[in-house]
C-alpha cells in the first residue's frame, strides 16, 4: 500500500520575517507546496483554491488570532478535515489544553531550528496518521 | 540533500543578514510609536499594535539568532503588559521603565548591526 505523504500546508504567519523563512525551509527542506498568507482574510482566499492536508498557524496575530482563524477556516469544506499545527512563543499548560480541545495536533514552539522545521511539521502530521488509522483498524 | 542544505544555509544567511539590516529601523519605529502613544491621547489601538510588534520581534530574534535582541523585547513586553489592562492609567515609575526598556532594545539593536558590519554574520549569533 502507498504510503500517505503531505504535500499542501497553508501557513498564516503576519510578521513577514518569519513568514519567508518558514516558507523558505518548508519548500527547499521539506520540498513541501506551501500557500503563505499574512491573516485569516488572505487565507480564506486561498484555501479553497489551495485545498490543504495541513493547516500551520501562528497563533498572536492582531485582529484575528490563530485559534479564530483555525475556527473559520474549519467552516470551509475545503478544510474542515485538515489537521492543524500552531506554532508560537506563548504556551503553557492551559493554552496546550484548549488548543488540543480544538483539535490541534501539536504546537511547534518559537524560536524553532528552521533547518529542522520541515522534519518536525512532518512528524507530526505522520504521528497523527498513525493514530487515524490504528483507530480505523 | 547536501545541495539542498547548502541551498537553504545560503538563503538562511541571506535572510538573516537582511533581518539583522534593518533592525536598527525596525527599533526606531518602535521608539516612534512608543512616543507617539506617550505624547498623544495614549490610544489603545497604537499601545495594542506596539505591544504586538515588540512580541514579533522577541520571536524573530531568537529565530534569526539574535538572542540580545529577542531578551531586550521580552523585558520590554513584559513592561508594556503591565500597563495592558489600564494603559491610561500608567504610573510614572512604569513609563520610565518601559522607557529603559526600549533604550536597552534600541541599543542591543545597533550593537548587532554594527557587529555585523564589522564581521559578516557574527553579531546575529550572540
Amino acid at each position: 500500500m502507498k504510503q500517505a505523504t503531505l504535500s499542501r500546508i497553508l501557513y498564516v504567519e503576519d510578521d513577514p520575517d518569519i513568514r519567508e523563512l518558514v516558507t523558505m525551509s518548508l519548500q527547499l527542506i521539506g520540498k513541501f507546496q506551501v500557500a503563505a498568507c499574512d491573516s485569516c482574510a488572505a487565507a480564506l482566499d486561498l484555501v479553497d483554491e489551495f485545498s490543504p492536508e495541513l493547516l500551520l498557524l501562528d497563533v498572536m496575530m492582531p485582529d484575528v488570532d490563530g485559534p479564530a482563524t483555525l475556527q473559520v477556516l474549519r467552516e470551509r469544506v475545503s478544510a474542515e478535515n485538515a489537521p492543524a499545527i500552531f506554532i508560537t512563543a506563548k504556551v503553557d499548560a492551559g493554552d496546550m489544553q484548549r488548543y488540543r480541545k480544538m483539535g490541534v495536533l501539536d504546537v511547534i514552539v518559537k524560536p524553532f531550528d528552521p533547518m529542522l522545521l520541515s522534519s518536525q511539521v512532518e512528524q507530526i502530521w505522520r504521528s497523527n496518521r498513525s493514530n487515524l488509522n490504528d483507530n480505523n483498524k | 540533500m547536501t545541495t539542498t542544505n547548502d541551498e537553504f544555509a545560503r538563503e538562511l544567511a541571506r535572510l538573516t543578514a537582511a533581518f539583522v539590516a534593518q533592525l536598527p529601523q525596525q527599533v526606531q519605529i518602535l521608539n516612534d510609536d512608543l512616543a507617539a502613544w506617550l505624547s498623544a491621547s495614549r490610544e489603545a489601538g497604537l499601545f495594542d499594535r506596539l505591544s504586538h510588534k515588540v512580541h514579533q520581534l522577541k520571536g524573530s530574534g531568537s529565530t534569526f539568532g539574535c538572542s540580545g535582541v529577542s531578551e531586550a523585547a521580552r523585558v520590554l513586553e513584559q513592561r508594556l503588559a503591565v500597563l495592558q489592562s489600564d494603559a491610561t492609567g500608567a504610573a510614572a515609575s512604569d513609563l520610565e521603565k518601559i522607557e529603559a526598556a526600549m533604550r536597552a532594545l534600541h541599543g542591543e539593536a545597533d550593537r548587532i548591526y554594527r557587529e555585523s558590519l564589522r564581521g559578516g554574520q557574527a553579531g546575529a549569533q550572540t
